[in-house]
């Protein structure tokens, strides 16, 4: 019992406040190729300007919450001008969904040797903007953590109202299912394209300002978390929002839990064993894509 | 015969033998001026530049071939380069027995990672690929008795014949160019036969490739760990040429590059990638001997021709010279090679 309550519940929610950050990054490469197609290889790298573009904020002399909440409109920005300016020149080739990969792939090497460039190769440190520990049952939880946990939660279910709930979100998910149709009912298909992409970037910077205080600072911080999302997004299905909220949760969750039980090492092979298995019996993932489920 | 070559090829063949022709009459004008002078350097990076082309002709040819994406291609040859070093450095001293056995543990980690890949197509096999090579190199990186993140030093020189060892430049950079030749011939002439033509089938419909009576599954993994073979044997050069091993060399950076060889080469040319690899292991080297930020030179010229070059250099030169070829020959096969290739 004492094991219980002193050994996994702060596991349990650990996990949970990086579950809900993994969630998001997976949340931005799924809608990104359930709308586009387009495997975002650069999407480490976006998360990773996320932390610094806070980091240069927060060291203009702004607080977090500003950092906070111009980051993700700065993210866009950058989102939407990638689309536009380079993605969308080898958008229409027959060979887009190599050629796209391939596109984002060598942006996030230029991306992430700027990186280098600018802020240096050594890790920065983000003090948290919240202190202290709330205790709950008996235990003391950090309460960024649960900051983190909250804030995560309510974009995911805000990204989900978007997507499915509104006029936006309809015209989005039609210009997934067909683009012909939706273009000739008057929506502007390319900038809708580029929206959506700036969206997915926004969320992977979103979740880069939120690990920041929780893990250093450094060009390469993108590398292994990205794998991690690309295993929920494979697990979940590639396009689809439900199968990233679910497969995100529980990944983490049995990395969390397993890193208790045998060396945190063994985390990554674990994961990706898994997302082995689940391919071998279901190929397309655990859920459908976006707009065609 | 030249007709349906360069049909097959999807290149002008002709055009292509002779670029191959080219690059090995380069290599060794080179070896003969760099001999000349007493050169070590360029030796030592002109082998190296060998051994990643080596590398870029196994994804070459899974991704000019199949169209199966290699991001992991690291992996193989980060295998072969630790089965040679722990071979030379435990067991013996001989060059064959270090190939040999690199090749026999990349056919079987070929076989084991095609399995699980080939079950997935288009960009689920990239990730795959990419997530595999990701974990074994964790693995390795742990692994103590395998030096961990430091790797492993001091690999003994490996004995190629009487009175030639891996030590000696230009001895060494002759033997890696010939088996670069072996490798690159072979895979050339294994295009032409029905295999090959099978290969490119996956590529273009894989369904249809089943009508045929031909299992696409058993095409592709068998391309799988021809390529796996490929990169291991070229990986096992590593050690000999370097004397050391580390886990960077599964890592990411490693298949990356491979990849940016070949789509700056020339995809599915096989003689594109040879070229890639070679020009830019020399810009990384030139470039990065002035600044440590070499990899955004690497990276904007790889998304200029990604955008603007999508068959690479030698999709660029060949048509050109094939021209050039075929007026010198007459006007008589011009006209049927252009009804084939529309510039």
């Amino acid at each position: 019992m004492d094991w219980i309550q002193f050994v996994l519940a702060p596991q349990i929610v650990n996990g949970l406040a990086i579950g809900v950050a993994v969630v998001l990054m997976a949340l931005g490469l799924t809608i990104i190729f359930g709308l586009l197609d387009v495997i975002n290889m650069a999407h480490g790298e976006f998360y990773a300007i996320g932390a610094y573009v806070a980091v240069a904020l927060l060291g203009a002399g702004l607080t977090f919450w500003w950092a906070l909440a111009l980051t993700p409109l700065l993210m866009a920005l950058i989102g939407y001008v990638t689309e536009r300016s380079l993605i969308q020149r080898v958008f229409h080739s027959k060979d887009r969904h190599t050629l796209t990969l391939l596109l984002t792939f060598g942006i996030g090497i230029v991306l992430e040797d700027i990186l280098k460039l600018v802020f240096g190769a050594n890790p920065l440190r983000v003090e948290a903007p919240i202190s202290g520990a709330t205790e709950m049952l008996g235990l003391f939880f950090p309460n960024y953590r649960l900051f983190v946990m909250g804030l995560g939660a309510s974009i995911i279910i805000a990204v989900w109202v978007l997507v499915f709930r509104t006029s936006l979100g309809a015209m989005v998910r039609a210009a997934a299912f067909d683009r012909q149709m939706t273009a000739s009912l008057g929506v502007p298909v390319n900038r809708v394209y580029a929206a959506t992409f700036a969206f997915g970037v926004a969320l992977a910077g979103v979740s880069g300002v939120l690990l920041a205080p929780i893990y250093s600072v450094f060009p390469t911080m993108g590398r292994d978390f990205v794998l991690i999302a690309f295993s929920v997004v494979i697990i979940g299905g590639m396009g689809s929002i439900k199968g990233a909220v679910i497969a995100g949760l529980l990944l983490t969750q049995i990395q969390s839990i397993s890193s208790l039980f045998i060396s945190p090492v063994w985390g990554d092979p674990l994961l990706f064993g898994i997302m082995v298995l689940v391919l071998m019996w279901r190929p397309q993932g655990l859920f459908g894509r976006l707009g065609h489920a | 015969m030249h007709e349906v070559t360069s049909r097959s090829l999807g290149h002008p063949a002709r055009a292509l033998h002779w670029l191959a022709g080219l690059f090995f009459g380069l290599a060794l004008v080179f070896a003969i001026v760099a001999w000349t002078v007493g050169d070590v350097f360029f030796f030592r990076l002109g082998t190296e530049a060998l051994i990643f082309a080596g590398l870029a002709l196994s994804v070459d040819l899974l991704l000019g071939r199949t169209g199966l994406l290699p991001l992991g291609q690291a992996l193989f040859f980060g295998m072969g380069a630790y089965v040679s070093a722990l071979v030379l450095k435990n067991w013996s001293s001989s060059f064959w027995i270090a190939i040999a056995v690199a090749l026999v543990f990349s056919a079987i980690t070929g076989l084991i990672g095609g399995l699980i890949a080939i079950r997935s197509k288009g960009v689920y096999f990239a990730l795959i690929s990419f997530g595999l090579a990701q974990v074994v190199s964790k693995i390795i990186f742990n692994t103590r008795e395998l030096g961990a993140s430091d790797g492993m030093i001091g690999v003994p020189v490996a004995q190629i014949a009487p009175g030639l060892e891996s030590g000696q430049p230009a001895g060494f950079f002759l033997v890696v160019l010939s088996i670069l030749f072996i490798l690159y011939a072979g895979l050339a002439y294994l295009m032409e036969t029905p295999f090959g033509r099978q290969l490119g089938a996956v590529r273009t419909n894989e369904q249809r490739l089943s009508f045929l009576g031909v299992d696409p599954w058993r095409t592709k993994l068998a391309a799988f760990v021809g390529a796996a073979c490929i990169a291991g044997v070229s990986g096992a050069l590593y050690p000999m040429l370097r004397g050391f091993v580390s886990p960077e060399l599964m890592f990411f950076q490693v298949s990356g590059n491979a990849v940016i060889n070949v789509i700056v080469g020339g995809t599915g040319t096989l003689i594109g990638p040879v070229y890639g690899s070679a020009l830019l292991t020399v810009l990384r080297s030139v470039v990065g001997s002035y600044t440590a930020h070499h990899q955004i030179v690497i990276g904007i010229l790889f998304i200029l021709v990604v955008i603007v070059l999508p068959r690479g250099l030698i999709g660029l030169a060949a048509p050109a010279l094939q021209e050039r070829l075929g007026r010198r020959e007459g006007a008589v096969r011009t006209p049927i090679l252009h009804a084939e290739h529309p510039q």
